[in-house]
């Protein structure tokens, strides 16, 4: 109940995010559904049917993905001083998002079902009935078991993921002591001042084992400190959530810097070389449904590690893109945009990683297959691109909207320093024309060369 | 329309200012700042020093009265020519301070300059000479996180006091440190005003704050008074009458 009371009382962009979730969950559910359908059709064909379930994968994983960046941005389940003294801690709260997700994407599956059998004929009395029956084996009747756990899969998974991402990464107990806000001094409340959600790995979720608490990295002594700053000293990680930073004085050292860039360049280049092997080995492959473009399966295995390297790159790139914009002396303009690159690398690049990966798959097979493929392109396969392609790019944003968040209570300062806002629009449009100038050369590049051995 | 007198650099009348959700923070405050002076603002918690300060500094308006800045009006310019006054005129420390996490400590301390369109080696000049009149000079290429409070806030005083503003409004600088660095802190900062000529607001609820200043201002609900007179406290209410009772 207490999660749909928080649902219900969030503002239109985030209902809007958790619509989209159940928008997600729909098309996922609804390619999964037909899997069931086709199968039910050609019960002689066992072996193409699961073939099929298998290429709702994709979809699947990218509808969790998106799932969990916005229960990371929910505004209504992160920790809240308030909900802390009454009881409600970060493990109850996680399980709060855990159960606004589940509700999101059962929305969505509910959505599935009754399209499946409005397309199936088994509900009338609306345009398109039956439309697809004959596909959909609407002679024979629906296996409940069958169609429910499917449908219940997206739910499930996505909200295990939430529970498992937002999960608090210490000790409750260790938390509270230092959970209070500060009162503010003044007891005027700054306008502007937003609330900062969804931290990044909140409750130190990410939080790296056997790397020592920043206190002794940074060397700084808390010895002379105030009490209350001395605790967050002691408690303090490289991967601090941001939250906290809401909540008591002083900033939280940055995240390192992502180390993931000459493994996902390795990852990146033995996948491109896997594939060019096997293109040569040509052992005719598996069959693609629809117009998907077919290749040995060593293809496949190559196109994966590629878009893998992808993903695995971009937070490198984008905190090396940062680095170079703020290169040789800058002006505030550049270093403002430049260094807050730097210090969301994590946080932007792995969307935008995937959302790379996505884009250079897609380029891909529509620069190999032909125009005789592109015409047998079916709804099914229209809907799962769409289902891709949206997630990544939702994902993306998602993230972008939770960086900014983050940066609020900065943005705020630096308002009240007389920082001109059209310097920060400037910066934030910086920012983004640096990542383009990046990566829509490195996407195209990476997608010419995986079409490259099936071109020929 | 009074013109202001003319020897003062910020001058109000008579202003009030209401939080958005309607609680009253100011009813009817006037006073005058000279040139050079430094003014302490005291009162308890929630007697509108902040509210005061924000108001003359043009971060929020006010919803009546007049606010003079060197015989400029504030209270009739827009959000644009208010930032501007801002970033030209007056600086700002905070009760926290607010540094930016990604840059470093002169950087920070260098970037209001910056942003006034100070070129990027004099401003790092300015900076550093600031930063070393404070004592901080070592740390200069540290970050924020790596600072204690006491270190932040000298790193926010040399931002405030780097680019020369007329006005420096200090809201509570010292309210989440110590006693030692306390009247460490406030020390630096009336030191290096008076010998720069800069204008001071001070905000703060102690009377130590008062000892640094030439003129205090009394705040008490919103208004100004000369003395606070509260009633003494002379035991937990009701105690008598319950024991009555027995």
């Amino acid at each position: 109940m207490l999660a749909l009371r928080l649902s219900r009382g969030a503002r239109p962009a985030v209902q809007l995010r958790r619509l989209l979730v159940a928008a997600a969950s729909a098309g996922t559910g609804f390619l999964l559904l037909c899997a069931l359908g086709y199968a039910m059709s050609h019960p002689e064909s066992p072996a193409e049917a699961s073939l099929r379930l298998v290429w709702c994968l994709p979809p699947l994983a990218s509808t969790i993905h998106f799932a969990a960046a916005v229960a990371r941005t929910d505004p209504g389940t992160r920790p809240r001083p308030g909900l802390d003294a009454v009881g409600l801690g970060p493990l109850r709260l996680t399980l709060l998002s855990a159960a606004t997700t589940a509700l999101a994407c059962a929305l969505g599956s509910m959505l599935a079902l009754l399209v499946f059998l409005h397309l199936r004929g088994d509900l009338t009395g609306m345009p398109f009935d039956g439309a697809a029956a004959a596909s959909l084996a609407a002679d024979s009747p629906l296996p409940l078991p069958a169609a429910l756990t499917l449908l219940a899969l997206v739910p499930v998974t996505a909200s295990a993921a939430v529970a498992v991402v937002l999960r608090p990464g210490e000790p409750v107990a260790a938390r509270t002591g230092a959970a209070g806000p500060l009162p503010r001094v003044g007891g005027h409340d700054r306008p502007g001042r937003r609330e900062t959600f969804g931290a990044y790995g909140r409750f130190g979720a990410r939080r790296r084992r056997g790397e020592p608490a920043a206190a002794e990295v940074n060397g700084a002594a808390p010895a002379g400190e105030a009490p209350a700053d001395a605790l967050t000293a002691d408690g303090r990680s490289p991967d601090r959530p941001e939250e906290e930073s809401a909540r008591l004085p002083g900033p939280v050292p940055p995240r390192p810097a992502p180390r993931g860039l000459p493994w996902g360049v390795a990852v990146l280049a033995a996948g491109l070389a896997v594939e060019s092997y096997a293109a040569r080995a040509g052992d005719g492959g598996p069959v693609l449904p629809a117009a998907l473009p077919t290749g040995p399966t060593g293809v496949l295995a190559g196109w994966l590690l590629t878009a893998l390297g992808l993903a695995l790159a971009a937070p490198g790139l984008t905190h090396l893109c940062g680095r170079l914009v703020q290169a040789v002396r800058p002006g505030p303009l550049r270093l403002l945009a430049g260094r807050g690159l730097m210090a969301e690398a994590t946080r932007i690049g792995r969307p935008l990683g995937v959302v790379c990966a996505v884009a250079s798959a897609a380029y891909a097979s529509a620069l190999v297959s032909g125009d005789a493929a592109s015409a047998a392109f079916g709804p099914l396969s229209t809907l799962g691109a769409v289902v891709v392609i949206g997630c990544a790019v939702a994902t993306l944003l998602t993230a972008a909207v939770e960086a900014r968040q983050d940066r609020a209570d900065t943005t705020a300062a630096l308002l009240r320093l007389g920082a001109p806002t059209a310097t920060l629009r400037n910066a934030a449009v910086l920012r983004a024309c640096a990542l383009l100038l990046l990566f829509v050369p490195l996407t195209l590049a990476v997608a010419h060369l995986a079409a490259l051995p099936l071109a020929r | 329309m009074v013109a202001p007198p003319d020897n003062d650099v910020l001058w109000a009348r008579a202003l009030h200012f209401s939080y958005r959700d309607g609680s009253p923070a100011l009813s009817g405050v006037s006073l005058g700042v000279q040139q050079g002076e430094i003014l302490a603002v005291t009162g308890p918690r929630g007697s509108g020093k902040t509210a005061l300060l924000r108001c003359l500094s043009g971060q929020a308006p006010a919803r009546q009265g007049e606010i003079w800045f060197n015989s400029v009006p504030v209270h009739t310019m827009g959000a644009q020519a208010r930032e501007r006054l801002r970033r030209d005129r007056f600086a700002w420390i905070d009760p926290t301070p607010s540094l930016v996490p990604e840059l470093n400590v002169w950087e920070n301390a260098a970037l209001p300059l910056m942003l006034r369109g100070t070129g990027r080696r004099r401003a790092k000049t300015a900076a550093t000479e600031w930063l070393e009149r404070l004592d901080i000079g070592a740390l200069a290429r540290k970050r924020p996180h790596q600072l204690v409070r006491a270190e932040r806030q000298r790193v926010s005083i040399a931002r405030a006091l780097a680019p020369a503003p007329t006005v420096l409004f200090a809201d509570e600088p010292t309210a989440p440190l110590h006693r030692a660095d306390r009247t460490q802190v406030l020390r630096t900062l009336t030191n290096a005003a008076r010998s720069h000529g800069v204008t001071v607001v001070l905000a703060g609820q102690d009377a130590e704050s008062a000892a640094f200043a030439d003129r205090t201002l009394t705040l008490l609900d919103g208004r100004r008074v000369n003395t606070v007179h509260l009633p003494p406290v002379t035991e937990p209410e009701g105690r008598a009458a319950c024991s009555l009772s027995v």
